[in-house]
């Protein structure tokens, strides 16, 4: 049912890329994946396009040494925009678009070591101020983030993914994930904490079907439809010294460090601390002899 | 304009200060423009000042003491000093527990000669903001006592434990107050349990006010009017430098996992209980078995973080202490470059917004990553995000720990 307040309000999405994924275990044993998943994306996008005339897009890739910027080009050239094959102009650019920068950003990438993590978080930063952008220009928008990787679980960058999060929560962006890869706990937090959908395709091939089906329709249709169930996530911390959960530790009060046992200085900010419990030893009193 | 000079000139010493010529019309005759622009340079300023590697006070248990006398019914602050205050202090609570999420605090009016206490202190938003509505409609009357309200709050206060940061925020809004004995000796008590008293006045500027804050190491504000009020009051969101005193301690805390109660969920018959946290309001307590589990003794609660009535045991989640972390690395300021129209620049790193002449004076380049950044994505990324985006895109410059 479109109200007209439905017609004025526009819907972003930014989709974040993971170009690392065509290094990942699982798309080793089939390396026309990574092509598909790329389709898949700008079939995606372009759906999200044709769902109401203001909808907005952008796109950012990220792999192991960098981030991208690839759609909208600030300093597009708009010129050479003519129909072909009979497609709307505008999924023809964006197409060409992504296409082109992707290619860019693999080639240069080509020749280097690739065994670090994705600068996920990093590409997470720069969706979320282009959304502040967009949210003081734009009267009524709600925006949501979707999250395309196979690598998400790193050590590093937990700190930055984190002040990401608690910013899309403030912001009321949505942060959905599409893992290809092995499950990442990391962002499931993410997923719960602002409200957005975590899910993981079983085939891989289809992965078109499953894009538009859990992650086209906007947040406020979202409890209308029977989407996949919220995953359980594990909010236990882990200790800093043997990176387990606990269920009880020890934080520092100064630099909030869990650590699950007692130790008398702590390990990331060095302070010392008052071994509690002792009680001091009364000193004997010595009888006097009695001579 | 709080008190800045340390009384050792006379404001007819000092000279002329024109502070009207601080503010100028831009183009269209508007003055919104160049306030926002003095707020903005006066932000800037504060977080240069701000330094960093200082120990901060993360656990705070603070005292909120308002005042209910006859003068907060004045009309100075539209549309009562009362209503204002109690509008200003909604926000303040939400952004005091956004960034201190394991802190508590408690609620104290003042009001005929007396101080009463409406709530205590709690970690959680909601029943504080319950009981800043009850005081909106409470009626104001006689004259305040500051020392029955500073007795209140050190009753309280000194039983914690030394890790805990201790303070107490007063606003008041009249320029005497009503004490039973010596408030010199209650200073003293104070400065003695190293308990740290801010005050607001709303009136002007008392010297007992000013010793207190002094004397405790807090600050001292008297608003021009609400914007001012507001910006005052968000600056004791911040954790305050720690006292020297303050000793640091391991702190023990429970970390419940969460049951939905989902039928099916687990194998065993879902687990039924009485959640611990409304056992005084029979209506709002239900007999269900999802929620967080205390992990020593098994209570039941509905929310985190809390602090387990059977075993004393401190609970909460990763997130809520993750949410403090930022306090600890901070990004570092970027440098100020003006911005030459002529050069052909990229647009913003961050927010792909080309620049322009009218609206970027300046532009910000980070230290560590070289990117550059508009204004709007400056302060977006110092105030909310709290993470470099161009710092956090290479491998070299992610770890903030360095």
């Amino acid at each position: 049912m479109d109200t007209s307040e439905d017609l004025t309000e526009s819907s972003l999405l930014v989709v974040v890329l993971d170009v690392g994924l065509s290094r990942a275990t699982t798309l080793r044993n089939d390396p026309a994946l990574a092509g598909q998943v790329l389709e898949a994306v700008i079939a995606f996008s372009n759906a999200h396009m044709m769902m109401r005339l203001k909808n907005l897009l952008a796109l950012v890739a990220c792999d192991t040494e960098t981030t991208e910027w690839i759609y909208p080009e600030s300093k597009a050239d708009m010129s050479d925009l003519r129909q072909q094959d009979g497609q709307h102009e505008l999924f023809n650019e964006l197409e060409r678009t992504v296409r082109r920068k992707i290619a860019q950003l693999l080639k240069r990438s080509a020749g280097s070591n690739s065994k670090g993590e994705s600068m996920l978080s990093g590409a997470l930063g720069r969706a979320l101020c282009y959304v502040h952008r967009m949210q003081q220009e734009e009267r009524q928008l709600n925006a949501r983030v979707l999250v395309v990787t196979a690598n998400g679980q790193s050590v590093s960058q937990y700190m930055n993914f984190m002040n990401v999060f608690f910013t899309a929560q403030k912001q009321n962006v949505l942060i959905d994930v599409c893992c290809l890869g092995p499950e990442s706990s990391l962002l499931q937090q993410g997923c719960d904490i602002t409200g957005g959908q975590y899910f993981r395709p079983p085939q891989p091939q289809g992965l078109l079907q499953y894009l538009l089906w859990v992650f086209l329709p906007e947040p406020l249709l979202r409890n209308k439809l029977a989407l996949p169930p919220r995953v359980k996530v594990d909010y236990r911390a882990a200790c800093f010294c043997h990176r387990e959960l606990v269920d009880i530790g020890f934080v520092c009060s100064v630099c909030l460090s869990i650590v699950c046992k007692f130790s008398p200085i702590c390990t990331t900010c060095h302070t010392l601390f008052k071994t509690p419990g002792t009680l001091p030893i009364k000193p004997k009193r010595k009888k006097a002899k009695l001579v | 304009m709080a008190a800045e000079d340390d009384g050792k000139e006379y404001r007819w010493e000092t000279g002329y200060e024109k502070t009207w010529e601080a503010i100028k019309e831009d183009d269209d005759g508007l003055l919104d423009g160049s306030v926002a622009e003095i707020i903005q340079k006066a932000k800037r300023k504060r977080m240069l000042e701000r330094k960093s590697n200082a120990r901060l006070g993360m656990m705070r248990h603070i005292f909120v003491v308002i005042d209910l006398s006859e003068c907060m019914a004045d009309q100075d602050l539209k549309p009562t000093r009362q209503i204002c205050t109690i509008k200003l202090l909604n926000a303040f609570i939400e952004e005091f527990f956004d960034h201190n999420p394991i802190s508590q605090m408690g609620i104290i009016v003042m009001k005929n000669k007396r101080a009463e206490k409406v709530s205590d202190l709690t970690g959680t938003a909601k029943k504080h903001i319950k009981a800043l509505h009850q005081i909106e409609s409470m009626p104001c009357g006689g004259e305040p006592s500051l020392q029955n309200a500073l007795e209140m709050a050190m009753r309280s206060l000194k039983m914690l434990p030394s890790h805990a940061s201790r303070e107490i925020l007063i606003i008041l809004g009249s320029l005497t107050t009503c004490d039973p004995g010596d408030i010199n000796q209650t200073i003293n008590e104070l400065k003695e349990h190293v308990i740290q008293c801010s005050l607001i006045s709303l009136a002007g500027e008392v010297h007992i006010c000013k010793a207190l804050a002094k004397t405790t190491g807090g600050q001292f504000g008297v608003v021009l009017d609400d914007a001012h009020f507001k910006d005052l009051l968000l600056l004791h969101v911040e954790p305050p430098p720690a006292a020297a005193k303050l000793e640091p301690a391991l702190i023990k805390m429970g970390f419940p996992h969460h049951v939905t109660g989902a039928v099916g969920q687990s194998k065993d018959a879902p687990m039924l209980a009485i959640c611990m946290c409304h056992l005084d309001v029979p209506s709002e307590c239900k007999l269900s078995a999802g929620g967080y589990f205390c992990p020593q003794c098994n209570s039941k609660y509905c929310e985190l973080p809390v602090e387990c009535k059977a075993c004393g045991l401190t609970l909460a989640s990763a997130p809520h202490l993750a949410r403090s972390y930022h306090h600890l690395f901070p990004v570092a300021p970027f440098a100020e470059l003006p911005f030459n129209a002529g050069d052909d620049n990229d647009p913003c790193y961050s927010c792909q917004r080309s620049y322009s002449a009218s609206k970027d004076k300046n532009i910000y380049k980070c230290g560590r990553c070289l990117q550059i950044f508009c204004v709007d994505c400056d302060i977006f990324v110092h105030e909310t995000l709290h993470m470099c985006p161009g710092c956090a895109s290479h491998p070299s410059t992610t770890s903030q720990l360095k």
